[in-house]
């Protein structure tokens, strides 16, 4: 998959990440999937699939801990990624070029494939150094998130797989901060989604 | 859920602490996932870990360097250490 042999393979697993186009509105799922279930057989990680309406998807990866009694910790992030007007866009979105900086442009480099990739490969490095914890780690892969999870995390948490997680405490996606400090979340405002119909004359 | 008595803040703020990280604690601006999570009845915190980054989500030219999206692997590492070690509470017997 690498073209650079100098890059990091983290890095190079995140841009082959922000290429698969789980663009709105029709975002590929299914390719976004499949990569998903390739890195749980690389990391023997369990993987399950629980499809919460037609063609939406959502992907677990679970890391068992030493006493899986206890509440697991739950890293969520979703899949898909807001449009694009590409005429304003340096690059191509969805071709995660990289310049000379190291910045690497792509349409989801900050929400939030990013984070998906970065759960994955701290869970890869502990795996590696034969790390164990007493709690369960979850990872799960949600679509829909950009047009209100109605067709993703909004039915997830009524499903019995969702009961079965056993969840005591979550991540899930901050923002950017352009200082040295780094921005976390603990509520967020409350969405009130309204419809406007205009009609032309 | 940001007190010092909760084991799940302590256990995340604790680590940011030990990897001399400054944490400032917001209100997010919109809608995530989140609120299903914390709906739930599960405590949540939104976390990208991006310093150094000007703000560019659903923006053109979106991006991410590549040093803070590596320095960013090493924080969950930490993070992920101390949280699947929080030890069993009361509730959990």
């Amino acid at each position: 998959r690498g073209q650079d042999p100098g890059e990091h393979p983290s890095v190079t697993l995140f841009r082959e990440y922000l290429r698969l186009k789980t663009v709105q509105p029709e975002p590929n799922y299914d390719v976004a999937v499949r990569f998903l279930e390739r890195i749980a057989a690389e990391l023997g990680l369990g993987c399950q699939k629980v499809e919460v309406c037609p063609g939406r998807v959502v992907t677990i990866m679970t890391w068992q801990g030493t006493d899986p009694q206890l509440r697991s910790i739950l890293l969520n992030s979703h899949t898909d990624v807001v449009p694009v007007f590409e005429e304003h866009w340096t690059h191509d979105p969805f071709e995660a070029f990289k310049d000379s900086q190291g910045n690497i442009y792509a349409r989801g480099a900050q929400d939030m494939k990013c984070v998906s990739i970065q759960y994955i490969e701290a869970i890869r490095r502990l795996k590696a150094e034969g790390k164990r914890f007493p709690r369960t780690i979850h990872m799960t892969f949600m679509p829909d998130e950009e047009i209100g999870g109605f067709k993703g995390m909004q039915l997830f948490v009524k499903r019995p797989e969702f009961q079965a997680l056993n969840i005591g405490f979550a991540l899930d996606e901050g923002l950017a901060n352009p200082t040295d400090t780094f921005t976390v979340f603990y509520g967020e405002k409350c969405v009130w989604w309204i419809k406007i119909k205009c009609e032309g004359n | 859920c940001i007190e010092e008595s909760d084991p799940w803040w302590k256990a995340f703020s604790g680590a940011c602490r030990d990897m001399h990280i400054t944490l400032k604690c917001e209100i997010f601006p919109a809608g995530t996932d989140s609120r299903f999570i914390r709906a739930a009845g599960h405590p949540a915190l939104g976390f990208s870990p991006m310093n150094h980054t000007p703000v560019l989500l659903h923006d053109h030219n979106e991006y991410l360097n590549e040093r803070v999206f590596l320095r960013g692997i090493e924080i969950y590492t930490c993070l992920l250490s101390s949280l699947a070690s929080v030890p069993p509470l009361p509730a959990e017997g």
